[in-house]
């Protein structure tokens, strides 16, 4: 038995060593949840966009975009796409990153596509009528989440009066025909399917209403990696820009460079139009969302619009 | 009738299967989370065939093993030292138990810091959690031991190292086995638990990747298949325990 146990221990630290040996090897990984707002990332993998401007990239499958900043710091991943409501509060709270280029921004085929979707049984006629509900988003403090929560308080309900609870993306059908929650904050492809299975109606169109185009996700890197590697950054940047292109109009490439990377079936991909890719990240295009997270308390410090973007 | 007495205890959960696939495909259940039990079989075959399934296998199994080896080599040295010395097992009492009750996923978040994502982060945390039941019973089957075999091994001036290698360990050695036995099960659960929550290797990895991939038949697929991995080390560690310690180990087992 103990020497079953020292050869797993040594087969464990030499498939480590020769792991990390590999991560020595000028290449980078990029951390990206299972949506289409990484789109640029993946199709420039795919379509061997990395490669053409010389650079070894890989990317890796991340569960909970909130874990996107430490994995970035601990330096598993060299560049992350992190939710900017994710990447202000690590941000806020003295996580040093700073974003290198722009990965998707609300427009509205994106916004059309997010919904608060409303059980059968339930009513919604006005925002007020959110009051008292038990609403599941795929995240406290995520970006559906204070999306809505900014909507509600221009529509004049006060968020405190909606029961927040946390439901995740593929548990949101089960939960809302359970009748677990009201309502949930979602997206496509998820309202389609909801509304196919009849399982509730959409009860507001919130994002579609706020008409907003500030960024989703961005391309994040810690301070210190992105200092230390301009050329890097650079042929990240360029081959980022050429592949944006794709994503926004050659669907089946993107589609498939999607159905890839995330394991979705490529039919389930390509009934969503992918979130619209937009390389360029302007620091007031984060002003907004410091404005919005700030009123909802989300943020304690005073963030520098100037340092948080990489010239 | 020898053959259908060998079926019966499987007949049970076998109907319920049927039960539960008929359900599905009559009442045309759509669901991201429950899948028929004939497209969970299929998926689990075509992960292993495309060989995904065995490395994820591979990769739980190896930050099992090498975090229950680390975890376990520790609990083993302080278990015996804190076995043989009164003032020691004293003096460590209240670190042991202010730090033991620390669930070992509260790790989580400092970890990923600290070590970033891979195996060095999972065997930290598996390792963390091995320590404790590792020690506890070695401490236990140390202090434990017969009294007239140590003051054999004092009358023969036995020198601590070998009164240790000789009499301490090969007394102790069936519950010490236990004690592995029984942290090799908590290193399975932690591992794919760390996986699960954040590390992005491995069956708890695969789980999350299905479930977000909508592909809930193929994550019902991982589970079936980690219950059967718990299974099959569970019976090899049985096997080999019997076999290398015969009525000792029964005896260990009801201690």
């Amino acid at each position: 038995m103990r020497h079953l146990l020292m050869g797993a221990a040594v087969g464990a630290m030499l498939t480590f060593a020769l792991t990390s040996t590999a991560a020595q090897a000028e290449k980078i990984q990029i951390g990206c949840t299972a949506t289409s707002d990484c789109a640029s990332a993946m199709v420039a993998v795919d379509e061997g966009l990395f490669k053409k401007h010389g650079l070894d990239a890989e990317m890796v499958l991340i569960g909970i975009n909130s874990n996107i900043p430490a994995a970035i710091l601990s330096n598993s991943i060299q560049i992350g796409g992190p939710t900017s409501t994710v990447f202000l509060q690590a941000a806020d709270g003295g996580l040093d990153l700073v974003a290198v280029s722009g990965a998707s921004i609300m427009n509205k085929t994106s916004n059309d596509a997010i919904a608060a979707f409303v059980r059968n049984g339930v009513t919604i006629a006005s925002p007020q009528d959110f009051k008292g509900k038990k609403v599941g988003a795929p995240g406290i403090g995520a970006f559906l989440q204070v999306l809505f929560v900014k909507w509600l308080v221009e529509k004049g309900v006060d968020p405190k009066s909606v029961n927040f609870v946390e439901v995740t993306f593929p548990t949101m059908a089960d939960t809302i025909k359970s009748g677990g929650v009201d309502a949930v904050l979602t997206a496509e492809p998820f309202v389609m399917r909801m509304t196919d299975a009849n399982l509730g109606t959409v009860g507001a169109r919130y994002a579609a209403e706020l008409a907003r185009s500030e960024p989703i996700i961005f391309y994040a890197a810690s301070r210190e990696w992105a200092a230390k590697n301009p050329e890097t950054v650079k042929k990240f940047r360029a081959a980022i820009a050429e592949a944006a292109a794709i994503v926004n109009n050659d669907r089946e490439k993107a589609s498939a460079a999607i159905a890839k990377f995330t394991k979705q079936p490529l039919d389930l991909v390509k009934l969503t139009t992918p979130n619209y890719s937009e390389p360029v990240l302007k620091p007031e295009q984060l002003a907004w969302w410091i404005d919005v997270m700030s009123a909802q308390k989300m943020l304690q410090s005073k963030l520098d619009l100037k340092t948080l973007i990489l010239n | 009738m020898s053959v259908p007495e060998r079926i019966k205890p499987v007949l049970l959960p076998l109907a319920a299967l049927l039960a539960f696939e008929a359900w599905m495909r009559l009442a045309g259940v759509q669901s991201d989370s429950l899948a028929p039990p004939s497209a969970v079989a299929l998926a689990l075959a075509g992960a292993l065939s495309d060989g995904s399934l065995l490395t994820a296998t591979r990769d739980t199994l190896a930050s099992a093993f090498a975090g229950l080896a680390l975890g376990g080599a520790i609990g083993l040295v302080l278990g015996i030292a804190l076995g043989l010395s009164q003032i020691f097992n004293r003096l460590m009492e209240v670190t042991i138990e202010a730090v033991r009750p620390i669930p070992s996923v509260a790790l989580l978040p400092i970890a990923l810091i600290a070590l970033g994502f891979g195996y060095r982060m999972e065997i930290a945390i598996v390792g963390f959690a091995c320590v404790w039941p590792v020690l506890i019973m070695t401490r236990a089957a140390v202090g434990g031991i017969e009294p007239r075999l140590i003051e054999v091994a004092r009358v023969l001036r036995l020198t601590q190292l070998d009164r240790v290698r000789k009499i301490v360990i090969p007394a102790a050695l069936p519950r010490i086995f236990l004690a592995f036995r029984l942290a090799a099960g908590i290193a399975l659960i932690v591992a794919v638990t760390v996986e699960i929550a954040i590390n992005p290797l491995g069956l708890g990895a695969g789980i999350m990747t299905a479930q977000q991939a909508l592909r809930p038949d193929l994550m019902l697929a991982y589970l079936v298949w980690i219950g059967v991995t718990g299974f099959m080390l569970n019976t090899a560690l049985m096997t080999a325990q019997t076999t290398l310690f015969g009525r000792a180990a029964v005896i260990g087992d009801g201690a």
